[in-house]
């Protein structure tokens, strides 16, 4: 089961201070909530885990690996998915195109034999394109399989990100908001679909949300930021009644 | 041939065909093949299980799910070992279901999803007779441990199993299958008053079988893809009876929101449908239309009247002229065959239309574009059709001349009776409605019909629906909500007039439609509600409704009507399972409104 280790974290924007020495760990196939008000630093430490900031200091470990200081692309290819708050799709080709490219990591092909879609190529485009079918199936998009992303409903195309990010075959996957401006019905799908995941799929996800109900509702643990601190961790019954997270979300008396 | 059950006709088919498609469905974006032979071991396997589950003859087995191949293996399967089917809305509410599973006092259920599932979990302890649910999808099920779940690969397993055990004992459960018993119990939607469930036999099925095949014959050659809920007599009879003894393939498509691509990939030549699906289609074409390049519009409206006219000719039995033939064939090139491929509905050769009166402008246009739709008429009790028209010789307004097999008549108050093999046996635990329905062996339906000189079936309508204004004069409300529905802006219409002085009708706009004529207008909107009470929707549908008075007589044109200010839903017990209105139940509900009609 991977398990994710996150150590002590710090990291400084020029004089200010984003993360001060945040600590928690996602346990496997665990659905780990991270909340906080806005600016809290919860998108930063996303950032950290993949790569794309380097921490001032602090460690983290996927299956007892620091992984700190690996590129993004090789943090990817140890099995860590994202998705991203705006959508951060390909917006001129299609869902299928869009899923291909999240099974990069799998394909070995080089230029020369993918060009002229040799024997070997050729084989793997099927491997490949029949794991996305399987993603396509589990996410209900088949009837967008073919059109061009930009085309697609906002609901939709958040989908089809997650669907991306499945597409890598991750370990862990990381989802920075996934129900942000969405409607009742669509929060509640992709509710159904991020449960799916952990329990069909056995991966790990951690996930930011700001809709509290999704996420009461469906975490198995929840861990709050404010101001770049950790300020309590806990399931989600003692997230709800801990005096310093309403205080942090309803402000001081 | 009269020891034929369906089960048997079934083992005659796999011998017959066994490499052959049966089956095909959609999956991962690819059409997967499904043999005769993959068929029987499916069917195989999951009557074995079902049996070494404690399946004793008789048993009911409960299926609820949407349309999928493991449908038909569970229903072959249950009737393989004896029991009996029953169908289930997948739409049904959890009230609904547990209805059904209780009345038919179900000891077995088998669910497509989750979706489905939830609905048992919820209700199973209020059912003492049910021991297990199967579960043909087990996507987010797996962390469920409730015992009374089970997967169909397990019991597929378990049969399998058995099988390599036993090799003959299938083979002996099928032989032990009775023309006499019981194979389904189809629960009727029910208008009126809570579902009823109507036994078949398979004597019923064989025989009304028969029938169909001297009206149409269908071959292995045929295709059709299965789309009405499986639950409804008439997709049984066409997803499931109708290849037994044919061969014909069945298609299964992707999802409901693939369906239109899904059907133009596999271009059936059998079509069954229902009107509101042909009124859906007409209303979208006519509104793409208007967005449709102006060339293309141009051509449409010029040759959509010379097809009505080749169409009419064609009915009518007058000679088409040599002018108007080679027209008609430039207007086929250009306009009716892309149209009717894009619809997936090009290679059609047979195109049914049940389940309730079409109108008759809706037909006129899909014999326009060259589609024959014919309408049949039949209903649950006499296992699924009665009277169709027989190959072009279709007269607009009737549901044809009664299928071989039947002797009928009509009552002194107009009430169609029929008799024959495929009469059905009776209402399951209810006497009472079956001493009623079933008298000394004549069915009494309780539509209102009568025959034309040609002896094609007229339909009047539903005996309880009957209109009598304050006048006398009988009214048949279904012809006018017909000529209504056919406006692309109204989905849904309903007549008042029982005791009153004039007609009146509640009206349902339709969302998409008004929505889009809105936008065009520059009529600002937020919602159906704001949309229905907008001054300028309520004129343009006075003007679809004197565009449908028009053509009626003075007695049964609409004066008066309302807009709904809300859909029409299931949910709140205004609709049926398949869409129809429940009449009584919108007239106590919108009884306010109606008073104000008649102010």
């Amino acid at each position: 089961m991977p398990k994710l280790e996150v150590k002590n974290l710090n990291i400084n924007f020029g004089g200010i201070r984003a993360l001060n020495g945040v600590s928690f760990v996602v346990e496997g196939n665990q659905l780990f909530g991270l909340i906080g008000p806005n600016g809290a630093g919860k998108t930063t430490i996303l950032n950290i885990i993949n790569g794309v900031y380097y921490p001032s200091s602090g460690n983290i470990f996927l299956d007892d690996k620091d992984i700190v200081g690996l590129k993004p692309y090789q943090i990817a290819n140890i099995g860590v998915g994202r998705t991203f708050q705006n959508i951060e799709l390909f917006k001129n080709i299609t869902v299928i195109d869009n899923l291909m490219l999240g099974r990069h990591r799998f394909i070995k092909a080089g230029i020369l034999s993918g060009s002229f879609y040799l024997g070997k190529c050729l084989k793997e485009e099927m491997v490949n394109r029949d794991r996305i079918e399987e993603i396509i199936e589990f996410l209900e998009i088949e009837v967008y399989r073919k059109k061009i992303v930009r085309m697609l409903p906002y609901g939709i195309q958040k989908r089809v990100e997650l669907g991306r990010a499945l597409s890598m075959d991750p370990k862990i996957l990381l989802l920075d908001e996934p129900c942000s401006g969405m409607n009742t019905e669509e929060t509640e799908d992709m509710a159904r679909f991020i449960l799916d995941i952990k329990e069909e799929m056995g991966i790990s996800i951690m996930m930011i949300e700001h809709n509290m109900e999704v996420v009461m509702d469906i975490a198995d643990r929840i861990c709050v930021i404010n101001f770049g601190t950790k300020i309590a961790e806990g399931n989600p019954k003692e997230i709800q009644s801990n005096p310093k997270v309403i205080r942090a979300y309803l402000g001081e008396d | 041939m009269a020891e034929l059950t369906l089960p048997i006709l079934f083992a005659h088919r796999v011998k017959e065909l066994g490499e052959g498609v049966a089956l095909r469905e959609k999956k991962k974006g690819l059409w997967r093949r499904i043999s005769w032979d993959e068929y029987d071991t499916h069917v195989r396997n999951f009557s074995l299980g079902l049996k070494s589950f404690g399946l004793r003859k008789g048993d009911r087995v409960s299926i609820l799910g949407d349309n999928c191949p493991e449908w038909l293996y569970a229903d072959l399967a249950t009737q393989a070992a004896g029991g009996i089917s029953v169908g289930v809305y997948p739409t049904n509410s959890y009230v609904q279901v547990k209805y059904i599973l209780d009345h038919s006092q179900s000891r077995f259920v088998i669910v497509k999803d989750q979706e489905q599932a939830d609905k048992i979990l919820l209700i199973k302890d209020q059912l003492p007779f049910l021991e297990k649910m199967v579960v043909i999808d087990m996507k987010g099920l797996r962390k469920y441990d409730d015992p009374i779940i089970t997967s169909f690969r397990e019991v597929e397993d378990i049969g399998k199993s058995i099988h390599e055990k036993s090799p003959s004992l299938f083979q002996g459960m099928i032989e032990e299958t009775k023309p006499d018993d019981v194979a389904i119990i189809v629960y009727t939607s029910g208008t009126t008053g809570p579902p009823k469930g109507a036994m078949l036999s398979h004597h019923n099925i064989t025989s009304v079988l028969d029938s169909f095949f001297k009206v149409i014959p269908i071959s292995r050659l045929d295709s059709l893809v299965s789309v009405l809920p499986l639950c409804h007599v008439a997709e049984r009879l066409f997803s499931l009876f109708i290849p037994m003894k044919s061969g014909c393939t069945i298609n299964f498509a992707e999802s409901i929101d693939t369906l239109q691509a899904d059907m133009t990939e596999i271009s059936p030549t059998i079509f069954l449908t229902v009107p509101r699906i042909l009124e859906k289609i007409h209303s979208a074409i006519t509104i793409k239309m208007q967005d449709a390049h102006p060339v293309k519009r141009w051509a449409y409206d010029q040759f959509l009247p010379l097809g009505q006219r080749v169409a009419e000719r064609r009915l009518s039995k007058q000679d088409v002229s040599l002018f108007l033939r080679l027209a008609h064939f430039f207007a086929y090139l250009l306009v009716f065959r892309p149209l009717r491929n894009r619809l997936g509905l090009l290679q059609v050769r047979e195109c049914v239309s049940g389940a309730a009166p079409l109108s008759k402008d809706i037909m006129k246009f899909f014999h326009s574009i060259g589609l024959m739709v014919k309408e049949a008429y039949g209903s649950t009790e006499c296992t699924g059709v009665f009277s169709m028209p027989v190959g072009n010789d279709i007269e607009i307004g009737t549901t044809g001349k009664p299928i071989p097999g039947w002797e009928y008549k009509i009552a002194s108050d107009g009430e169609i009776l029929i008799k024959g093999p495929a009469v059905f046996a009776g209402y399951f635990r209810d006497e009472e409605a079956t001493k009623s329905a079933k008298r000394d062996g004549w069915l009494y339906t309780g539509d209102i019909g009568e025959f034309d000189y040609q002896g094609n079936l007229k339909i009047t309508d539903r005996k309880k629906e009957i209109l009598i204004t304050a006048s006398g004069k009988n009214i048949a409300p279904s012809e006018i909500e017909n000529r209504l529905k056919f406006s692309p802006f109204i989905k849904e219409a309903i007549v008042i007039g029982d005791r009153r002085p004039y007609l009146a009708a509640l009206i349902q706009i339709d969302l998409d439609n008004v929505a889009d004529w809105a936008q065009r207008e520059g009529i600002p909107f937020t919602t159906f509600k704001s949309l229905s009470k907008d001054p300028e929707v309520y004129k343009l549908i006075q003007g679809e409704v004197e565009k449908a008075n028009k053509e009626m007589s003075r007695i049964e044109s609409i004066k008066k009507f309302v807009l709904l200010e809300k859909e029409l839903d299931r949910d709140d017990d205004e609709l049926t399972a398949t869409m129809k209105v429940r009449r009584e139940m919108i007239e106590k509900k919108y009884g306010d409104l109606i008073e104000r009609l008649y102010k």
